[in-house]
């Protein structure tokens, strides 16, 4: 599966193995021991964020109180 | 305006329903999602799990028309909130389209979880609500809309099988079982 940005699909992969492995043997288990993501998500992200705006992507702002449905449709 | 709604069970307990829904894509049964990429990640304060990202659809266009407007006006891009509890198994996820706003709107809501009666098997309930804007034969498309994603509902499990590369046996069981 690629990423919005073109450039990004390698990070991309990376950080996915790296969470998949993670969410199944540990988060699913009930281990909140630390993140090993954190670095991966971080490159991969730069990329990504540098993607969506070159193609004025219309992301909402990040909201983590729960899903947004606050889209504002005109 | 449509409303549509559906409910799928799952042959396989909830963990690892939620394991293959979270690789999901690419998914031959839904070629039209090209990307997925996630935004951001956070585990709340009670353990949730909460994902946002973004899915880049083709409409499936010919390419001269891809070649004549550019891959960026000819893909649709989704948000995708989602939050997993792996105490109480639940898995909820709620997209919507964020660009052609102005012409159609498609918001989805997803919910797994373990089958009230039986604990081997995960329920997914999904609803769909899709409006088209400013077109005479807008009840006509938002009907075909719903009839493209209630097909890909019904092809749901085929994902299971494709997540799990490794274990070839229970592939073929998944993709012959109901």
């Amino acid at each position: 599966m690629n990423s919005v940005g073109e450039a990004c699909t390698e990070l991309k992969r990376e950080y996915d193995t790296c969470f998949n492995r993670w969410f199944a043997e540990k988060f699913l288990k009930g281990d909140r021991s630390g993140d090993p993501c954190t670095e991966s998500f971080r490159k991969y992200q730069r990329c990504v964020q540098a993607a969506i705006k070159e193609k004025e992507i219309p992301i909402d702002g990040v909201d983590f109180m729960g899903p947004n449905k606050d889209n504002d449709r005109r | 305006m449509k409303i549509w709604t559906s409910e799928h069970i799952f042959n396989h307990p909830w963990e690892m329903v939620i394991k293959a829904a979270m690789q999901k894509y690419p998914n031959p049964m839904n070629p039209s999602v090209v990307g997925v990429d996630v935004l951001d990640r956070k585990i709340d304060t009670q353990g949730c799990l909460h994902s946002k990202r973004l899915l880049s659809t083709e409409w499936g266009l010919p390419s001269i028309v891809k070649s004549l407007v550019g891959n960026a006006r000819t893909y649709t891009y989704v948000q995708e909130q989602s939050v997993i509890d792996p105490k109480e198994q639940t898995f909820e996820l709620q997209s919507s389209n964020i660009t052609f706003t102005n012409m159609v709107s498609v918001d989805e809501k997803l919910t797994y979880k373990p089958h009230p009666e039986d604990p081997e098997k995960t329920i997914l309930t999904q609803e769909a609500i899709i409006s088209v804007k400013g077109v005479s034969l807008s009840s006509y498309l938002e009907g075909v809309m719903a009839s493209t994603i209630s097909t890909n509902a019904g092809k749901a499990e085929v994902f299971i099988a494709i997540a799990n590369r490794k274990k070839r046996r229970e592939m073929i069981t998944v993709m012959l079982g109901q």
